[in-house]
Formats: structure tokens, sequence, C-alpha cells
């Protein structure tokens, strides 16, 4: 097993493959395991460390740096800012996410199936790659062990209010519930690409070059030959060793904000110019219920299910629970105000409400960093103020003291009908506190070079050898997680990727 | 079977956190002010606002420099609040801390999104790391070490096939029809 890191570089550093691939996450790993499993020479490049299931703590001070993107400090400029967090470390998102594993509604598929005029895309040809990968990440179910008190109120709570209510599928094998998915998981049972794709893409071969970012793509003759980088020394987090590595092909697999920034530092995606727009990221808020007794919510898996009764509006709900560290961080309460209310932790509920994107915004890049800009739209703050109030509404069925909501202006609701002031209070999209973890699109996969960045098996209309595996192929949102729909992508993409003799 | 994990704070997988990022001796009594207006007085350690200006610090070094740049600008922006919201003529550096607490609490609730927006940043990284440390987390009764390690014992049982029985779900209250 080879995984490199700054310390073991030399300047300069160099190396060849047939496949070079940029990122370990949902994309990368996938594409990078499926390549070396049948007999490819893959390297991935990984600009964050290498941490295994063996050194994940509950502690969030240790984790956030380790493992996210600018110690979590990413944020989405429009109307309201949104904060974002993506993962930077071996196993990117997957390490840090939820370990969501539903497919898209097929009335997604059909409509990239109709948008691209192939039926690449459709629910038929889609299927047999879902299957493959959720076979892979033991996609199923919870256990009832493992499931905590908040899932199981927000079930009960459904069931009162008429609402549909289903357990997620999860990327989990023989999960216990350690409510740590959002640090890593201490048990190794969340089946991120760490602990499920990555170990046979090295035991194939793979080599990982951890503690490296890409700075631009190696282009000879028109064709993707390499990707220049830089090592970045974990100390200082400087910058100093050059690394070259050149491959017969490039998979880019750094998500939907940085994928686009690499490529848009080369004047790429002209015939479209569509690199960099179509950006989408499934805003979601919070609300916290407040019981007047403990709940013990960061007991039991984070997500055990989600309320899916106002899906076809593009609404989706669960609970979510978070370490007080990140809950604290979210409530617009200072000093003693704040402890005051997080000494209620364990008898909190939180909650999120989901939005499907109803509008696109876009990725540029701007002083060095990529800038992603996007502002919700009325139809979407109507639904957000439309979730809220379910999910208040659900919380004092179920008994909550106070609720807290999630606007500047309207803090707590301590009886149901205080809800009835969110729709007078609410007029300004402004005021509404959003977060998102679902960034997609910005390299729309398509048919036609007028329209999309990439073609059906990956690949840049306008630079050969050069591919793009993650979430900004999306043509358009997917209303879910977005992580199996990604790992199925990449599949594609491992199964249609053309090395030249 | 994947190794679990030890809990311990500092894990050691031989990688290191970075350095804080320099800055002068103004901008770090200026963190050291609003650590102190935005954290609990209690409790605390003798080190709690060292420490949570050297974590701000740390953080600071994993965004790219312009990101910083602009937090340690919003952070001058803030300690003039007093005088940019037409409230005093010094910096929260030189009010007590029950003053310059204050004006954080109203500009957290201003209804002008980009003055609110300046507090997301020191608010973000001083509460995190607060609510982070053991002794909140007694004050809170959140104990997540115990638990994780009884439920890795647990996972590591039912990989030798002894599956969960009901004794071991995570029920607290009886939670059912009213």
């Amino acid at each position: 097993m080879t995984i490199l890191a700054h310390r073991d570089y030399q300047n300069p550093e160099q190396h060849e493959a047939e496949v070079v691939v940029i990122g370990t996450g949902a994309g990368g790993a996938v594409v990078g395991a499926e390549l070396a499993e049948s007999g490819r020479e893959v390297l991935f490049l990984e600009e964050g460390g290498y941490h295994p299931t063996s050194s994940f703590n509950p502690y969030l001070t240790e984790s956030i740096p380790r493992l996210f993107r600018d110690a979590g400090g990413t944020i989405i400029m429009g109307r309201p800012p949104i904060p974002y967090a993506e993962g930077r470390c071996v196993g990117g998102g997957t390490v840090v996410n939820g370990g969501m594993a539903w497919r898209p509604p097929e009335e997604v598929l059909t409509q990239w199936e109709r948008m691209t005029g192939q039926p690449d895309l459709g629910v038929k040809a889609m299927e047999p790659l879902f299957d493959r990968v959720e076979g892979r990440i033991h996609a199923k179910p919870q256990h009832p062990s493992s499931i905590g008190e908040d899932s199981r109120l927000l079930e009960e709570g459904s069931r009162r209010l008429g609402w549909r209510y289903e357990r997620n599928p999860r990327a989990q094998d023989r999960c216990v519930g350690s409510n740590q998915c959002v640090t890593g998981c201490p048990t190794g049972a969340k089946q991120s690409t760490l602990v499920s794709y990555l170990p046979h893409a090295l035991s194939s071969g793979a080599r990982c070059l951890t503690e490296v970012r890409a700075h631009r793509l190696w282009i000879e003759g028109g064709r993707c030959v390499g990707v220049i980088g830089k090592g970045i020394n974990p100390q200082t987090r400087r910058e100093d060793i050059d690394v070259r590595v050149r491959a017969k092909a490039v998979v880019i697999a750094c998500g939907a904000v940085q994928t686009p920034f690499l490529l848009l530092g080369h004047r790429l995606g002209r015939p479209s110019r569509q690199l960099g727009k179509n950006f989408l990221c499934h805003p979601n808020t919070k609300v916290v219920g407040i019981y007047p007794h403990d709940l013990y919510a960061w007991q039991g898996v984070s997500q055990g299910g989600q309320i899916r009764e106002f899906r076809d509006d593009g609404i989706l709900m669960a609970e979510n629970a978070v370490p007080p560290g990140t809950a604290a961080a979210q409530i617009p309460f200072l000093a003693d105000e704040a402890l005051e209310l997080m000494k209620h932790y364990n008898a909190m509920a939180m909650t999120g409400v989901l939005v499907e994107d109803s509008h696109a915004g876009t990725v540029t890049r701007s002083f060095g960093a990529p800038m992603a800009k996007y502002s919700i739209t009325n139809y979407d703050h109507e639904r957000f103020l439309r979730g809220v109030r379910y999910l208040a509404t659900l919380h004092f069925e179920m008994g909550a003291d106070k609720v807290i909501l999630p606007f500047s202006n309207f803090h707590v609701a301590r009886r149901v009908d205080d809800l009835a002031q969110i729709e007078r209070t609410q007029r300004s999209r402004s005021t509404i506190e959003l977060f998102t973890v679902h960034m997609m699109g910005t390299c729309r996969m398509g048919s036609r070079p007028r329209d999309s960045v990439v073609d059906l098996s990956g690949e840049l209309w306008d630079l050969p050898g050069c591919y793009v595996a993650d979430a900004s192929l999306f043509p358009t949102a997917v209303g879910v997680n977005p992580q199996v729909t990604i790992m199925a992508l990449a599949t594609r993409v491992a199964q249609r990727l053309h090395l030249p003799n | 079977m994947v190794l679990n994990s030890v809990l311990q704070r500092h894990p050691d997988d031989g990688w290191t956190l970075a350095v804080p990022m320099k800055v002068g001796t103004r901008m770090g009594r200026v963190l050291l002010g609003l650590a102190d207006a935005i954290l609990p007085p209690s409790p605390r350690a003798e080190t709690t606002l060292e420490d949570v200006t050297r974590h701000a610090l740390v953080c600071l070094q994993y965004m790219p420099r312009s990101s910083a740049m602009i937090f340690l600008f919003g952070m001058r922006l803030l300690n003039w609040s007093p005088l940019w919201r037409l409230q005093g003529l010094r910096p929260l550096t030189a009010l007590p801390t029950d003053a310059a607490r204050r004006h954080l609490v109203a500009i957290t609730r201003s209804r002008w999104l980009p003055v609110r927006l300046l507090m997301y940043g020191p608010l973000g990284l001083f509460m995190s790391w607060y609510f982070d440390q053991d002794y909140v987390h007694r004050e809170l009764g959140y104990a997540p070490v115990p638990f994780v390690a009884e439920r890795i014992e647990l996972r590591r049982k039912w990989i030798e096939g002894q599956e969960p029985g009901t004794n071991e779900a995570i029920h607290h209250l009886p939670i059912g029809p009213p």
C-alpha cells in the first residue's frame, strides 16, 4: 500500500501513471478503484492528509482542520450567504458526511435522459451502476439497535401528523450508532471510500500522493497529459515542493467548487460557456426543538430517516444531531445566554429542512481562490418557511417546550401559535440562516458540446484526455443526498475512460 | 477488520496541526478581546482565551490567504464597531467586557446582513472551540468518549458474530402514541 505524504517528497517530485485521479472522495476513489482493479496503473493526488479510522475521535477542534477544507471556513456568497462544508482528506467528503445512500428519484433520471437526448443517464441504463455501488458500500437501513431517540421522535411525530417517514439507506456495515459521522467514523462502520473503495484500489497497486494541491493541468498538443501541483508542508502550510505527474489520462474529482476552479484556470469549457455555471447546492436550514426531558440525540445514528411527505415539492426534513461545538456556532447567542441555551443540549432535537434548488449559481476564480455565488429564489424562500413551520409544528406536537428558529429576527417560538408570525416577519430572503454540504453542477454532462462541459463518458469536449468524475457532472439537482449518484457516474466514467496507445 | 479509534485528542497518526498564523500584537489583542466578549465567562480554564485565539490562528492557516486576510480585516472592523455604529469613539478592546459584549450582541441581531455577516467567523471559530472542551462538556452533561468506546466494543462483538440485542438499543424515553 503506497500512501506518500509531504515528508516523503523530494523537490521536485515526479511520477508517471496511466491514469492520475485528483481527489479521493465519492468520485475520485470510485473511478480510481474501478480502474486499478481492472489492471490500470493509477495514481491519486489528494490535497488533504491521510487519517485512518484509528485516528478519529469525537473532538471537533481536532477533526475540523484535519478533515475539512479551509478548516470549515468556506462560504457561498449571495442572499443569504451560505456556509458550506466539504471534506479535505483521504476519502474526501465521504469521511465527514452522513453516509446517506439514496438513489435519485426516477423523474430526475428521466429528465436527464430527456435533456441529453440519450438513454445513458436514464433509469434503465443507470440501474446496474447503482446496484454495483450499493453492493460495494453496503447501502441498507440501520439496525434497530443504532437508532437514537431523535430519530424515533421524528418518526413518531410524522406518524401523528400523517406524514410519510422513511428509514435512510446508509453506506454502513454493522453501524452501531456512535453518531460521529461528521468527525470521521471511529468504528469503521460507515463505508466511506477510506474504508471501502480505496483499500481495494491500493491493494491493486494504486498509489496515493497526499498533501498535494493540483494547480494546473499539463497540456501538450491539445491533449491533457498530466497534472502540475505543489506539495503542502503540513506545519507551515506553505506550498514548497513541485509535484509533476505525467499520465495518459487525468480524472478530476475535486467537487463542484474546486473542479471548475481548476479548469477555469485554462479557459476551458468554451463551446458551451457552461463551465462554472449551473452551480446547485441543496441549501438547508435548522430547526431545534428543546424538550422538557433529555433525548441524548448525540447517541444513535445521525439521520436514521427522512420525512419524505413533501418530496414532490422539493422539501426533505430530517434529524441531524451535531456535536455541541457545531450547535453553539449556529445559534445567535453569545456568552452566558449561549451557555444557558446549550445546557439544554441533551434535550435538543436538531432537525433540518433541505430544499431542492429551483435555480443555479456560479463558480468563478477570484484572487486565487474559488468564488461560489448563489442566491435562493422567492420560491425557495417560501418552501423554506413552509418546511420550518412543518418541523416546528412537529416539535410542538411531540411536546417541545420551545423551538429555535433559523431567522435572524425571530429566534424562538414558545408555542405553536407563535409560528403564525413566520409569514409576517420573514419577508426578506436575508434573514434566514442556511447551510449546505451538497454542492453539484458546474461541469454539466451532456451529449452536445453546445450545452454541456463534458460528454457522456465524462471527458471534456475541448480537452481530450481530461475527465471529470464528481458531483459537478450533474445536469440538474438530484433532490436527495448525492453520494450514490456521484459514485454511479464515477463508475460510468471508469468504464468508458479511453486511454491512447 | 478496520482498527478502532483510541478516542484521544492528538491521535498519533503522524500528522501535525499547522503552526498558528503570525499576526501583530495589536491583532492578537483584538482577537483576545473578541474571544473574551463572545465566550461565556464561566467555566473557563486559565488559558482559555489564549488557547481559543491560538486555535483561530491555526484554522486561518488552512484557508486561502485572501480568506484569512478578509477574516482579520473583519476583526478590525468589529473592534471599531462602536465608532461606525455611532455608539462611541473607543474600540472594543478599550471597553469593559460587558460593554463590548453588548455591542457584539447588537451586531449579531442587526437587521443588515453585511453587518451580521461580520460575526459569522468569530462565532464559528470561538464557539466551536469552547464547546469542544472537556470542562464545558461536563457542564452540558455530554460525554461522547465513553459512549463511543462502548459502541466500538459492541461492533467488535457483532463482527465476531454476536448481533446486538434489544438491551443494546439506545432508548431513554417511552416515545409512542399519546
